[in-house]
């Protein structure tokens, strides 16, 4: 076995004391023959490390070969540090940028979830393309049907939202709670953290109203106090027990802060609730029978879902084209987020391949001057092999420093990309910084590194052996020239193709950012004053006509409204529309009535909001209950059902089987179209009912003559001294509102403009150093220019068309590419891609970018010194 | 005016140390110095064996099982490691002897043809 380092070097010592003694037993002088020997032995350590390498595996023998080309390779870069710097940094951005999503995508679309044996969940729901809607709930005359035809499904659990005022833990305030029958926790396969969940046993009329409190809600508003369980709290009208925690679970299908049976819902007891066949407002899910699939249960619950709209052809209108799906939990949690995060993928590769050919083009560069140095050691006997190894330990270093910086950088970048994915699946929420980095930062590194070493090319043995003339300097071959260009091009092409997406996305951003909303913006305060669902009634509207009074005699106050809705802020809780009509209004055979949004307000709403009356009059106190049913309607809807600008003093009424009889309603009044659901405006068909006639309300508008939100604190105090129970939240302007609303708007161009700007930054330098690099090859070329009487202004000029042409190809091929992902794009459904002021402004800025980067090259080719030029020739 | 021994002195050949140190061991264990200054006298100072190269081979020989190492005393009382043949080495030594004979004749052949032109 292999001799330890002590027995070589007794071996060792007993040579040189034989040695030694032979030569005293010879007559010399002991001195000198200790030195004789020691000479004869020659390098002690040296003899010692080959005899040590004998006994070494091959495998540990190449790994101490690789260390030390890894030594030579710093030392040799430490001869080109801005390079090498350079370099480092290019691959951490593109290293970084790529392990972040990676580590995103993985989490989201591929991590497990809680749920007990999740791959046997399904989610189902109705979709109306028809009525502008793909997600529409349940009712639970709906629910009853299914569950009664289906086999293929053991058990279905549902869930609604509602929202209640809590009191119990601290203020009082409205909370979002979800309403689930027994069944729906041994559905979704979620087990209790503290206590128990909400069981069969707790379904029915008789049994007492208890709630389930979520994971989140316990730990950060009750600091995981354990002594909630048993507490009772009041839920609206109802009196509750906690029965229990959940256990950390996804926010979905709502974000609630607590889980109620049905019984603690009056709501859900109601005859509208229980019958209503179109009161449609839960979740359902449900759970494979053993041995069943997904497809099987689809196919049965469709049938039995066709047999119901035959049977109640009422409820489900032919022009609704409403349908069922039938989904994996899975894929209904994640597949909003799956365009988005491979969108952010494909970005981030491209922002990666674009650092990898930069850096390929610099390294390329750094081998063309150092072609004479790889001549003289292939000239030594270094072999291919040796001299691929030695670029491959260079590359590898380089990319090793790119993908420690890259995943440094990755960490951070997670929690951005994972806040913007959070936008469109839940899953996104709970993303943390996971080994994944390290793993996709290793491979990608390596991959580059081994990429890199095989960029330059070798001086072939040809060139060897005939070695030519010794010149100072470099010589460019076309071939690599014409490389580097190539590498350039490339980058300006992928550079362009994000800037396009970029581009796209913000103008798509400054449009909304400036759309003209027909609002007061910055003057009005929206405030959300919640009563519970059962309280609404005429005493409701006492309490807003009074807190109206009250407020209104504020300093700084100059009008209050009451509505039910929040433009944009409250886009969708009123579902897609009702249907109605108008005396006087044919609609062509065979088409349904048109769609209108339902909004009550108080008198003077529409002075409060800045929304200006085009005819007739506001509603005012005459409007009461006890009076004729009065509406008012918004521009569009007057001149779409009343061609002649006769709509005042005509009647219309809801035909939608929600509102059962038809009831007409005069027309009082028309106001300008103003869209509260969506942010980029359009037009909008609004039926405005006086607040006396449909008692709902619980938002509040506040028209400040100075700064609205020095408002939110007499308001809040005043109205809480006339019920101390009563929550007032979410206080903001509307232009903050709808600032809000676009922020996940805002953040998508921010995350690929991001991107953009990284590829933009690395082209430019790209441009920069192929250019610079070409100027310092032709040092002698525009010397001899020059001299002969060339201006130097043509010199400058010369190197300036270059950069202008390696962009315009660039663009060119990239404006290819993207037309060709465009139409790729097409065929899934985006819109066309049209040839306007983003794409050009990249073509501008990519161009702009090149003239810049050719500045400095062109400045130093024109700076040539023209005897020092003909001197090295 | 005569030539000294350290003109003379030959290049080992390539892949004979091996060789030479089996054979040397033929004659009983021996230790490092001892194979080195064997190889010297019994080639009358034309072949000198350099450490470097000579611990190597050993420890290469050693390792395949040709040679097998044990400590021992010189007869100068020093303890020194003794290297000595195995009966797979004695095979070894065997083919290489082979091996060089053929190599010899078939150079000496060569080398002892007579250019036909100047005959």
């Amino acid at each position: 076995m292999a001799p330890g380092r002590r027995a070589l070097d007794d071996e060792i010592r007993g040579h040189i004391a034989i040695s030694i003694q032979e030569r005293i037993e010879r007559g010399e002088d002991p001195e000198a023959a200790r030195l004789a020997a020691m000479k004869e032995f020659g390098n002690l350590l040296l003899t010692r490390e080959s005899i040590e390498s004998v006994w070494r595996p091959r495998w540990v023998e190449t790994l101490f070969d690789f260390a030390s080309d890894i030594r030579v390779a710093m030392r040799s870069l430490q001869h080109a540090r801005g390079l090498a710097a350079t370099v480092a940094l290019m691959l951490a951005l593109g290293i970084g940028a790529n392990a972040a999503v990676f580590s995103v995508v993985r989490q989201v679309l591929f991590r497990p979830l809680v749920n007990r044996d999740a791959e046997r969940l399904v989610y189902v729901r109705q979709k109306a393309p028809g009525l502008g809607s793909n997600n529409i709930t349940f009712s639970m005359a709906e629910i009853r049907d299914l569950r009664a035809a289906s086999t293929k499904l053991a058990s279905f659990g549902d869930f609604s939202t509602l929202d209640f005022t809590l009191v119990g833990f601290g203020d009082p305030r409205v909370v979002k709670a979800g309403v689930v029958s027994g069944s729906y926790f041994e559905v979704m396969g979620l087990r209790p953290v503290l206590g128990r969940l909400i069981d069969a046993n707790d379904d029915g009329a008789k049994a007492e109203p208890v709630a389930v409190l979520t994971h989140r809600f316990w730990t950060t508003a009750l600091k995981r106090d354990a002594s909630v369980v048993g507490r009772k709290i009041r839920l609206g009208s109802r009196i509750a027990t906690v029965i229990g925690v959940l256990e950390p679970s996804l926010p979905w299908p709502a974000d609630t802060e607590l889980i109620a049976n049905v019984v603690a819902s009056p709501h859900h007891l109601g005859a509208t609730m229980v019958m209503q066949r179109t009161h449609r407002m839960t979740e359902l899910f449900g759970r494979l029978a053993p041995g069943a699939t997904v497809a099987e249960a689809r196919a049965e619950l469709e049938a039995a879902h066709a047999v119901m709209m035959a049977q109640h052809p009422e409820s489900y209108p032919a022009s609704a084209r409403t349908s069922l799906v039938v989904r994996p939990f899975r894929d209904q949690l994640t597949a909003p987020a799956r365009n988005v995060l491979l969108m952010l993928l494909g970005a981030a590769g491209v922002v990666f391949a674009i650092a990898c050919s930069n850096v390929a083009n610099l390294v390329l560069a750094r081998t063309v001057r150092r072609e004479s140095e790889l001549a003289v050691r292939a000239a030594l006997g270094a072999g291919r092999g040796a001299l691929r190894r030695m670029l491959l330990a260079e590359s590898l270093v380089l990319c090793g420093t790119g993908a420690v910086l890259g995943v440094l950088l990755a960490q951070p970048l997670v929690g951005v990309v994972s806040r913007f994915a959070a936008r469109f699946s839940v899953r996104a929420l709970d993303v943390t910084v996971d080994p994944s980095l390290l793993w996709v930062g290793t491979g990608l590194a390596l991959v580059a590194a081994v990429a890199l070493a095989f960029v330059p090319r070798l001086p072939s043995s040809h060139a060897t052996a005939a070695p030519r003339p010794a010149v100072a300097g470099l010589r460019i071959t076309p071939g690599t020239g014409r490389r580097l260009q190539a590498f350039a091009v490339a980058q300006i092409a992928l550079s362009f193709v994000l800037l396009c997406g970029a581009g796209v996305l913000l103008s798509a951003l400054v449009a909304m950012q400036y759309a003209h909303t027909g609002y007061d913006m910055r003057r009005v305060l929206a405030l959300d004053v919640p009563l519970p669902i059962e309280a609404y009634g005429k005493k409701a509207v006492d309490f807003f006509e009074e807190t109206t009074r009250r407020i209104e005699a504020l300093p700084g106050v100059e009008g209050v409204a009451i509505s039910n809705f929040v433009p944009w802020r409250d886009a969708g809780i009123m579902g897609p529309g009702f249907r109605f009509t108008a005396d006087g209004y044919d609609k062509v055979p065979g088409e349904e009535d048109p769609h209108g949004r339902l909004r009550i307000v108080s008198p003077g709403f529409f002075a409060v909001l800045g929304v200006p009356m085009l005819a007739g009059r506001d509603f005012d106190a005459n409007d009461r209950a006890d009076h004729e049913p009065v509406v008012i309607v918004s521009e569009s809807v007057a001149r779409q059902l009343f061609p002649n600008g006769n709509a005042i003093d005509h009647r219309m009424w809801w035909t939608d089987p929600y509102f059962g009889k038809p009831a007409p309603r005069r027309i009082v009044g028309i106001v300008a179209d103003v869209d509260d659901e969506n942010v980029v405006p359009g037009p909008a068909l609004t039926v405005y009912h006086p607040l006396r006639q449909t008692p709902y309300g619980g938002r509040l508008f506040v028209h400040a003559s100075g700064d609205p939100y020095a408002l939110v604190a007499p308001v809040t105090k005043l109205i809480r001294g006339m019920n101390a129970d009563q929550p007032v939240e979410r206080p903001a302007t509307l232009a903050d509102v709808r600032g809000t609303v676009l922020a996940p708007e805002r953040l998508n161009a921010f995350v690929l403009s991001g991107f953009a700007a990284v590829a933009l930054l690395i082209a430019v330098v790209g441009v920069a150093g192929v250019l610079a690099f070409s100027v310092s090859a032709r040092t002698r070329e525009f010397g001899v220019r020059l001299a002969l009487g060339s201006s130097r202004a043509l010199v400058v000029r010369q190197v300036l068309v270059e950069g202008v042409l390696i962009a315009t190809v660039g663009v060119a091929v990239g404006a290819l590419g993207g037309f060709g992902l465009s139409r790729i794009g097409e065929s899934y459904g985006h819109a066309p891609l049209a040839l306007d002021w983003p794409l050009l402004g990249a073509a501008v800025l990519l161009i702009a970018a090149a003239v810049a980067a050719s500045l400095v090259p062109a400045a130093r080719a024109s700076r040539v010194d023209v005897v020092q030029a003909l001197r090295t020739e | 005016m005569a030539e000294s021994p350290d003109d003379r002195r030959l290049e080992l050949l390539q892949g004979t140390l091996d060789m030479l140190i089996l054979r040397t061991l033929q004659w009983g264990p021996q230790h490092g110095h001892g194979i080195g200054q064997a190889i010297r006298t019994q080639s009358e100072d034309l072949l000198r064996v350099e450490t470097g190269s000579l611990y190597p081979a050993l420890h290469r020989l050693e390792k395949k099982g040709w040679l097998k190492a044990e400590w021992g005393v010189s007869e100068a009382n020093q303890r020194a490691k003794y290297y000595r043949l195995t009966a797979a080495g004695k095979a070894q030594l065997l083919r290489e002897q082979d091996r060089w004979s053929l190599l010899v004749e078939a150079i000496g052949r060569v080398m002892k043809v007579a250019p036909t032109g100047e005959e």
